[in-house]
């Protein structure tokens, strides 16, 4: 009798602990570490097309004409096992930075440490780099100029790579972690890491210029204006350092409450600065000197803003997009996308296209706010 | 709903995610040192709660073969089993919610730890994004981040690929569990009993296989401390053959009622527990008290005290002993 009653409860705690496991591979074990990287890649047209990455890890191309899909890729193409009995592991790669586009290919990194060259409508990428194994995550966007890919990588280098062949040209090494896209100006490629530095390298070898070190990590991408390079630091400082010797111009002395996480843009020799504390910075792009009171958006801004005419376009994260007409410096709201915005916006022929973390293509008419088309892009 | 998210986060998570970046910051840039400080530290200010349902449990576990006795006896009438269930707690000095309401008050602490490890590690871009929002502007906090992920042979940000910190989370849970486990001689009890022995380790050092080290690291040191509490609270308990957690400082007190408890048996009988003689229950009470050597007597000793909580056949309420 006592033997039964063993054996039930065995059983019982059997088939309890199946349960628990069960639900534990649902919960925490197949997804990894329990957070899923979706990605936030903004988008870039060329000739009527705009490509960008989807949140579903795939390269797609569209017609801007006709609003419908041209061509897709996903980045990965084999299935990688769960392990410890999980079924294998999803295979969208989070793409986090906008593609670069020229001669004919398309150039893409992805979340898994990759970056891939693809000829539009083929779904074979003419090459990736690297052929075999997987860099660390890449998050910046990837840029091509004199023939060659630029690109940060989480393994804190600067990668060049041949934009023909993908073979590297050069690297160079950071003292951490790079989020930022790389901008060219001349022969001089600017790059920021989150070892606090921006970097000024000689865009043909890779050696370093100078190098400007703030009070914190940099994840923005720097912008470039009259020999003058403007980016912001998570010691929620916004600089300005000279671009050729790589000396501070000058330094935003009104302390914002959060990190500068976009690119700024700049018209009529005004700085428009988004920051997470939801407030855009308006200030002299000589002196550093506010033009007028920081315009509060409520929600974080960290989506690199736009400047379509005279007006500058910018969502906060809360999914509103506003304008601010440069001329007075006055706000309006243009839409509520209701969907969180993190990609940069994208502009072209009066047209704004902003992909929302839900997975939407969404295009607006940059004066009136009103939504032209909406694709979605979750299939 | 959203007031009450925004409250915790200001009150409870905002405060812990800067401290800890400043122990990081601190303790020669190392997020794994800080996650090992704040534990301790957490720990130290959480001890006399901890004691406090230590002490409980270990009474409550005193308890249970009358407990055990009691419901055997009155399955067909919850209402009575739950009369006499309160009134041996009384008289014991125990109570149910001394074990319950320490472990309720430091519930929230140690999701708030759990989810300020987390949002650190900031394992995705969108989660360190997010992280901008729990910041305080100090500077020193502004300067620290991101925080290093590399510990000793650990990436603090994703699971130990070695399999070491797996085994540590199980195998100290398994230690603490199996320091608190009563032996006993009901064959359903030590079903039970090795049932939760083996569940949570077995949980955990799966969900270790998935989740980030850092947060592996901060369950391997609270297991470790709560064993160094438990030791010198029970001793090495069901860890050792033969033992019984011995009884310091106010366990003392919780014995001594207990065994007045026995020494009163009319009183069981004036609940409407049918009690009669207990057997020898004051000096078998007070010599576990203080020995607190001989688990094997104890189970023995209770059994045969109980041998007392008896329903005398042919006797009826109005023949009960009164009370004295």
């Amino acid at each position: 009798m006592e033997f039964r009653s063993n054996k039930v409860l065995l059983v019982k705690v059997l088939l309890f602990l199946v349960i628990l496991m069960v639900s534990g591979l649902g919960v925490f074990g197949c997804v990894g570490r329990g957070s899923i990287p979706k990605g936030w890649s903004g988008g870039v047209v060329a000739e009527d097309t705009l490509f960008l990455g989807s949140m579903k890890g795939k390269l797609v191309a569209i017609d801007i004409l006709s609003h419908t899909r041209l061509w897709e890729v996903p980045l990965e193409t084999s299935e990688q096992a769960g392990g410890f009995g999980c079924a294998p592991a999803s295979t969208a790669v989070a793409i986090y930075g906008s593609p670069a586009v020229a001669e004919e290919l398309v150039y893409v990194s992805g979340y898994n440490g990759k970056i891939y060259a693809f000829s539009v409508g083929k779904d074979e990428p003419r090459w990736v780099y690297p052929r075999e194994d997987n860099l660390q995550p890449i998050v910046g966007g990837a840029i091509v100029a004199q023939g060659k890919v630029y690109m940060g990588c989480s393994d804190g280098k600067v990668y060049a790579l041949d934009a023909a062949d993908g073979y590297k040209q050069w690297e160079f090494q950071t003292g951490d972690k790079i989020w930022s896209t790389p901008v060219i100006d001349g022969d001089t490629l600017f790059i920021a890491s989150f070892d606090k530095k921006l970097y000024a390298l000689d865009a043909t070898n890779g050696s370093k210029k100078w190098e400007f070190e703030t009070g914190g990590a940099i994840a923005s991408t720097p912008f470039v204006y009259n020999n003058t390079i403007y980016i912001g630091s998570f010691d929620r400082h916004l600089y300005a350092v000279n671009a050729t010797d790589g000396s501070l111009v000058w330094k935003l002395e009104v302390k914002a409450d959060k990190w500068f996480w976009t690119k700024p843009v700049i018209c009529n020799n005004t700085i428009y600065a988004g920051n997470l504390d939801g407030k855009v910075y308006i200030l002299n792009a000589e002196t550093g000197d506010e033009v007028v009171d920081a315009i509060d958006l409520v929600s974080p801004i960290s989506s690199s803003p736009v400047l379509v005419d005279d007006s500058v376009i910018i969502a906060s994260e809360e999914g509103r997009v506003w304008t601010i007409d440069t001329s007075n410096n006055q706000e309006s709201e243009l839409i509520n996308l209701g969907q969180k915005i993190y990609a940069p916006l994208y502009a072209s022929d009066g047209v704004v296209y902003i992909h929302t973390s839900e997975g939407s293509l969404h295009a607006l008419n940059a004066q009136s706010g009103s939504k032209l088309w909406s694709l979605s892009l979750s299939s | 709903m959203e007031v009450i998210g925004q409250a915790w986060n200001l009150i409870i998570l905002e405060p812990i995610v800067n401290v800890l970046i400043v122990l990081a910051h601190s303790l020669f840039s190392s997020f794994g040192l800080a996650i090992i400080a704040l534990t301790i530290v957490v720990n130290g200010c959480m001890y006399p709660l901890t004691l406090k349902q230590i002490r409980a449990s270990k009474a409550m576990q005193t308890l249970q073969p009358k407990l055990a006795e009691l419901q055997k006896k009155h399955a067909k009438d919850k209402e009575k089993l739950a009369k006499e269930q309160m009134q041996l707690y009384k008289e014991s000095g125990v109570s149910p919610a001394g074990c319950i309401v320490p472990m309720l008050i430091q519930m929230p602490i140690w999701i708030a730890l759990y989810q300020s490890i987390m949002r650190l590690l900031a394992v995705t871009p969108e989660d360190f994004l997010g992280l901008s929002q729990y910041l305080y502007s100090w500077p020193v906090v502004y300067s620290a981040l991101p925080l290093g992920d590399k510990f000793l042979w650990l990436n603090l940000a994703i699971p130990d690929s070695y399999l070491v910190l797996p085994l540590l989370v199980g195998g100290t849970m398994w230690l603490q569990q199996k320091m608190i486990t009563p032996t006993t001689a009901d064959p359903k009890q030590q079903t039970q009993s090795k049932m939760m022995l083996w569940i949570m380790p077995l949980m955990f050092a799966f969900i270790t296989l998935s989740f980030p080290s850092g947060l592996a690291l901060f369950w391997v040191t609270s297991s470790a401390i709560r064993i160094v509490i438990q030791y010198f609270v029970t001793g090495w308990g069901g860890l050792v053959k033969g033992t019984t957690p011995k009884p310091v400082g106010r366990d003392k007190k919780y014995m001594k009622r207990i065994a007045q408890v026995e020494e009163r048996p009319s009183e069981y009988a004036d609940t409407g527990a049918d009690i009669v003689e207990p057997s020898s229950g004051q000096e078998e009470g007070k010599d576990y008290g203080e020995s607190g050597d001989k688990r094997q007597d104890r189970g023995r000793g209770d059994s045969e005290r109980l041998k007392g909580i008896r329903r005398q056949p042919g006797r009826d309420r109005s023949h009960r002993p009164k009370r004295r």
